[in-house]
């Protein structure tokens, strides 16, 4: 799956972004596939949206995000449903659980929701221990931290197949400890499919061997 | 064991919400549906009685049209004759579906009995086209070579003679068989010409009370014997469906004919019959349409309530065409179970009502007509497709 930016421009932030130089905004990018990719982006820049155009839920913007050389706005929404289920994965900053499921199904209902499961469940289970929530998956969705939250997100973005992960700021409500242990299980996930990632974040990190950086 | 999809989506939509209006609309739709497949039904077994009754084995009946005859008319024959225009308007009309003159002899004609039985009198003929003859006979045609004339009688006729004549006046009744083997003398003659012919009692009539013979016959002696032109004719012979048609009825008079009003005598019911059942129907379709609209109502309500749950499933990479299909069947077994409950509650009123009516020798099947079941079906098919719709906008609306 190809991404491509094309002078993609958030109308909100038009002004303040033509007033400054960005390695995004506003330019000619083509992701490369299986690259691990970060941007850096201070608060404001527009970070979330970015991440909100690659995945096409957000569309307030100028120039274009082409998906395997064609426009996100010209696909159907079937197919788009598609291409999440089987091609894109994302794990959003507010992390969009379903509060009236448990942990372990809001994990599910993306595995299944494909009809042919990509991963079975004992490997959710070992995943789910590799991220230390093991011991919540039963609970409500209502009940959980934000730093449980996060984990049942990257879990759940990790369980269906994929060529491309977006990633905003998914180690923010995380320790070290479990920053880490996150960081390595989506590296050999990402490695598993030969799939690449495009993580956005406020400040440099090294907790991947990043391909790419990007300045928003 | 891990929940399915659907049972996922179970937890996170909520159909709940408008359960009541989920009743009122289920609700409406049986009753809707129950008066509906009645009114269906009432018709069907009004007709399976009328038809029953008056002709167990012609799916058509016959009508012989003449004008009615008034103290005005009298004395002015041309009045109670068929102008081509008036005979255009009967042909043309949709209840009539085939049509035949009645033509009637202009010459004169006796029949006297072989023997000494010293039976004389004057009668006349009439022809009609076979086609609306109910006396099938091979002897049943005439040539100009023939000496011998088939001929057709009512069979009022006979039962006229055997039970009024015959007993009052001490005379022999006689069978149709004996009818049958007399050789009658019969004379035809216009001034001074006269022909003798034999005539044949071939059958007896039911449906026209005349003295019938052959078209060929007939056309050949008013040839010969009568004024040459043809005459115009006073009876006219109709094939109809249902002689009940309450259009037919009104026609007749409308225009001043009459026929025979015993085959039109269920007309009136069937009209007060038929009134009754398209209000029964019509209110089964008002009612129909006010479930429909709640029934979309709730719909509404239920995808409103969880507009947010929805737009993240499908944030998520559900496709619309699965919460469309998920939504469908919260809603489908309902339809089905009330259409079978419904079906199964007109065919136990069938089942019952003929019983009731058997009590009174009246036969209706004890089964649902298929236009009932095939209507169920097409209610259902209905309710299903609307909302189809409504949940495909609505989804569509947020998604």
């Amino acid at each position: 799956m190809q991404i491509q930016l094309e002078n993609l421009v958030p109308v909100p932030l038009k002004d303040k972004i033509l007033q400054r130089s960005s390695d995004v905004w506003n330019r000619q990018i083509s992701f490369t596939p299986s690259k691990f990719i970060k941007i850096k982006a201070p608060s404001g820049t527009g970070k979330t949206t970015l991440v909100h155009y690659l995945y096409h839920v957000r569309t307030d913007y100028t120039g274009q995000v082409l998906v395997n050389g064609k426009a996100w706005t010209a696909y159907s929404k079937a197919a788009i449903a598609d291409m999440r289920q089987t091609q894109v994965s994302v794990v959003f900053q507010d992390l969009r659980i379903f509060e009236q499921l448990t942990a372990l199904e809001n994990i599910e209902l993306k595995r299944v929701m494909g009809g042919q499961p990509y991963c079975t469940a004992e490997k959710v289970t070992e995943m789910a221990s590799r991220l230390n929530i093991t011991h919540v998956l039963n609970q409500s969705g209502k009940t959980l931290s934000y730093g449980e939250r996060q984990r049942v997100a990257i879990l759940r973005a990790l369980v269906q197949p994929f060529q491309w992960l977006l990633m905003d700021e998914p180690f923010s409500h995380l320790d070290d400890e479990n920053a880490h242990r996150a960081a390595q299980l989506i590296t050999e996930e990402c490695k598993a499919r030969h799939a690449g990632f495009i993580l956005t974040d406020l400040d440099d990190d090294t907790r991947f061997a990043y391909d790419i950086h990007y300045n928003l | 064991m891990m929940p399915s999809f659907y049972q996922l989506l179970r937890k996170i939509i909520q159909t709940g919400i408008g359960r009541s209006r989920l009743i009122m609309a289920a609700g409406g739709l049986g009753i809707a549906m129950i008066l509906l497949l009645i009114a269906i039904q009432a018709h069907s077994d009004f007709d399976q009685l009328l038809h029953s009754q008056q002709n167990a084995n012609e799916s058509a009946d016959f009508l012989v049209i003449n004008k009615n005859i008034t103290n005005a008319m009298m004395g002015r024959r041309t009045q109670s004759v068929f102008s081509a225009e008036e005979v255009a308007d009967i042909r043309k009309q949709p209840f009539v579906n085939a049509f035949g003159f009645i033509t009637s002899n202009q010459y004169k004609v006796t029949a006297a009995a072989p023997g000494d039985l010293h039976f004389y009198t004057d009668m006349f003929f009439e022809s009609v086209p076979d086609s609306f003859i109910d006396v099938k006979h091979e002897a049943w045609n005439w040539t100009p070579a023939d000496n011998i004339i088939p001929i057709i009688l009512p069979n009022d006729f006979l039962n006229l003679y055997n039970f009024g004549f015959a007993l009052s006046q001490d005379l022999p009744q006689i069978s149709q068989e004996t009818v049958k083997a007399i050789p009658i003398k019969i004379t035809i003659s216009k001034g001074l010409m006269t022909q003798e012919f034999t005539g044949r009692i071939v059958g007896f009539s039911d449906r026209i009370s005349s003295f019938l013979v052959p078209g060929s016959f007939m056309e050949w002696a008013n040839g010969k014997f009568g004024s040459g032109e043809a005459a115009a004719p006073s009876r006219v012979i109709i094939k109809t469906k249902d002689p009940s048609d309450p259009a037919l009825v009104q026609y007749l008079e409308d225009k001043g004919y009459t026929t025979n009003q015993d085959k039109i005598k269920y007309s009136k019911t069937k009209m007060i019959v038929q009134t009754i059942v398209s209000v029964i129907g019509f209110f089964g379709l008002i009612l129909l349409l006010f479930a429909l609209l709640v029934f979309s109502m709730f719909i509404q309500l239920v995808i409103a309530s969880c507009k947010k749950e929805i737009q993240l499933l499908v944030t998520l990479g559900a496709a619309p065409g699965q919460l469309q299909r998920y939504l469908m069947r919260q809603f489908v077994p309902l339809y089905m179970l009330i259409g079978i409950i419904s079906l199964l509650l007109v065919a136990g009123i069938q089942w019952w009502a003929s019983h009731q009516l058997a009590a009174h020798e009246m036969t209706v099947s004890p089964l649902i007509a298929t236009g009932t079941a095939v209507a169920a079906v097409a209610v259902i098919l209905l309710v299903y497709l609307v909302n189809r719709v409504t949940v495909r906008k609505y989804i569509n609306a947020i998604s």
